[in-house]
């Protein structure tokens, strides 16, 4: 229907009309849904804190002993069957294997972004677009099976002599193949954003190419180019299962890394089995009594992660206002 | 057509029962289980149509946490109740035998293991093959997670209550430790029987102090290496009389001759009656 004639048959003005009662409406309704996310936002905190703090407070829902904040975070030594609880190499597997997708996935996702839409042809941007959303919507669980079946046995045959290839690396290929689509649809809009004349004035100011992309176009973008990093950030540290069927799992890792002699360090660190808080989440979760302190732990290690993920978020909001500021 | 045929039985069925109002008896717990215990189910609906029973997964110690607190009649799990659990007042019944074997990548050149180097393989007193007679290659432990129940078996059995290597590689499921065996030179684990017998051109069996692993050897009591199925009630938390008759009903079917030579046999796993000495702590 034409919108000029949906204004026509409708009774206009005043309270009590049915154009008014719409509006109201539809107002309600879209304020009780942005209520609902922020509620369940919300609860999800409430909960994660109810179950994870629980290990640290003498609560009815813990039916074990109380633990220290200093002897669960400072510590890496995890043997819960054995009343030891430190979760500091599940941390420093999450941001290692985040870290590691990011130096790759961060640069060669803003380039991608920065080649397809202010240098190629129109038709590949349009082509490019596709593709990156096509690559969002696999599920992860697919690319774990790939490199659980594919890129682990072609890693350990070709370049370490049959030795076991899980670990940061392969499992850093693996996010960094799944955040790349992200970065670079977030950073393509990004450019997409900005205003012609800052391209157009910079050219006519004499600049070059290189110099109007370099030194005009990629610094004004840079809070939107942060966001699209961050996000694909969030969704690294926060990704359980493809990393699970690759990582190997090894919470003891940390001193694996510092005692094996075996090869040069940095390899030990890319090719040790290891651990993070994500995969040890969805490996014990399941397993675990309710209201152990075992179980209460791997509360405070979701609790831990959200509020890392929050924090990350926050403070890079914080910078990119500042930036453009 | 038979396919449709007992489709449109169990429609039948599923009408009757709430035609006549079926008593509902909720199962929960090991996925593991839950094939074999939902054939039970089938088996026993069919003999009491009045009755209804419900098989849901979720794991081992969810099925047990549930029938702690009553949110389940019957939990099943690979594994026993833990003290605080048992202190609640729920009632074990082993169900099954699970056989479990030691299980290699097929290239690693040996063929059985004693009890000790078993042992000294799993808690890394041995690190190389050719160490226990294999090729010169190094020994790649994948195992299950701490919580697991597989883990929980080989720990007292194999390493005798030891420690575990440090040096290990963990996979969650037991489908993802066969693929990691099948595809890493070196690799050893242990894993039930039927995923040997699912897998055998992909992996090796090694036999544990000479005797391979088969129900006929377990049987007769020379491979000493197996756990039990469970399934725990709540008597304290199911209050209702009618529930109560019928789950106990269904744990007497589970046990009864028929469904013990019938389908558990069928389902790769044994009857508890072929196990004389009864083992109490796993």
């Amino acid at each position: 229907m034409d919108p000029a004639e949906t204004r026509h048959s409708l009774p206009s003005k005043g309270p009590g009309s049915l154009r008014f009662l719409l509006d109201r409406g539809a107002h309600s309704l879209f304020l009780a849904c942005a209520l609902v996310v922020v509620a369940l936002i919300a609860g999800i905190l409430v909960f994660l804190s109810m179950r994870g703090l629980a290990a640290f407070l003498p609560l009815a829902s813990n039916t074990g002993r109380v633990l220290s904040l200093r002897e669960v975070f400072l510590s890496a030594d995890w043997a819960p069957s054995s009343d030891r609880f430190g979760i500091l190499s599940f941390v420093a597997g999450s941001l290692s294997v985040t870290g590691l997708a990011l130096l790759v996935a961060a640069p060669s996702g803003i380039l991608t972004a920065v080649f397809v839409t202010l240098l190629a042809p129109g038709w590949m941007k349009a082509l490019m677009r596709q593709v990156m959303d096509l690559l969002v919507g696999i599920p992860s669980v697919v690319y774990g099976i790939f490199g659980l079946t594919f890129l682990l046995p072609l890693v350990s045959s070709k370049w370490l002599h049959d030795s076991p290839a899980s670990g940061f690396l392969v499992a850093a290929s693996i996010l960094t193949v799944m955040i790349v689509p992200t970065i670079v649809s977030l950073s393509m809009d990004a450019f997409e954003a900005l205003p012609k004349t800052l391209d157009e004035g910079a050219l006519a100011l004499g600049s070059t190419r290189w110099q109007s992309i370099w030194r005009v176009l990629i610094p004004a973008a840079r809070p939107r180019l942060m966001t699209a990093v961050v996000l694909g950030m969030g969704r690294a540290i926060g990704e359980a299962m493809a990393v699970q069927m690759v990582i190997g799992n090894n919470p003891a890792w940390l001193s694996l890394v510092r005692e094996a002699t075996d090869r040069a360090p940095l390899m030990r660190f890319l090719f040790t089995p290891a651990a993070t808080l994500t995969t040890e989440l969805v490996q014990e979760l399941p397993n675990t009594p309710a209201g152990s302190p075992w179980n209460n732990v791997l509360f405070a290690m979701g609790l831990l992660l959200y509020l890392m993920t929050m924090g990350i978020i926050l403070a890079t909001r914080r910078l990119g206002q500042r930036g453009s500021a | 057509m038979k396919l449709k045929s007992t489709f449109l039985k169990a429609a039948a069925l599923a009408f009757a029962g709430i035609a006549a109002q079926a008593q509902t008896v909720s199962v929960m717990g090991s996925t593991a289980l839950g094939p074999i215990v939902k054939r039970a189910a089938e088996e026993f609906m069919k003999l009491h149509p009045g009755l209804n029973i419900a098989v849901s997964g979720g794991g081992s110690m969810t099925g047990l946490n549930q029938v702690v607190a009553g949110g389940c009649t019957i939990g099943i799990s690979d594994i026993y109740a833990t003290p605080d659990q048992d202190k609640a007042g729920i009632k074990n019944h082993n169900i099954v035998v699970q056989p479990f074997t030691l299980i290699t990548h097929p290239g690693v050149g040996v063929k059985s293991l004693s009890a000790q180097q078993a042992e000294f393989v799993f808690t890394g007193k041995i690190s190389n093959w050719k160490e226990v007679g294999g090729k010169d290659l190094k020994i790649v432990r994948v195992i299950r997670p701490e919580s697991s129940g597989t883990r929980a078996v080989q720990k007292k059995e194999i390493l005798h209550g030891q420690e575990f290597s440090k040096d290990v590689l963990i996979q969650d499921s037991t489908g993802a430790v066969v693929t990691s065996v099948a595809t890493t030179p070196g690799a050893v684990s242990f894993v039930e029987l039927e995923h040997l017998e699912k897998n055998k051109g992909k992996v090796a069996g090694i036999a544990y102090n000479g005797v391979e692993c088969s129900n006929e050897a377990v049987k007769k009591g020379k491979y000493p290496i197996f756990s039990f199925g469970h399934a725990y009630t709540n008597p304290a938390k199911t209050t209702d009389a009618a529930t109560k008759k019928a789950a106990d009903e269904f744990v007497a079917y589970l046990l009864s001759k028929e469904f013990q030579d019938g389908s558990v046999l069928k389902a790769g796993y044994l009857p508890v009656s072929y196990v004389k000495s009864l083992k109490t702590d796993l």
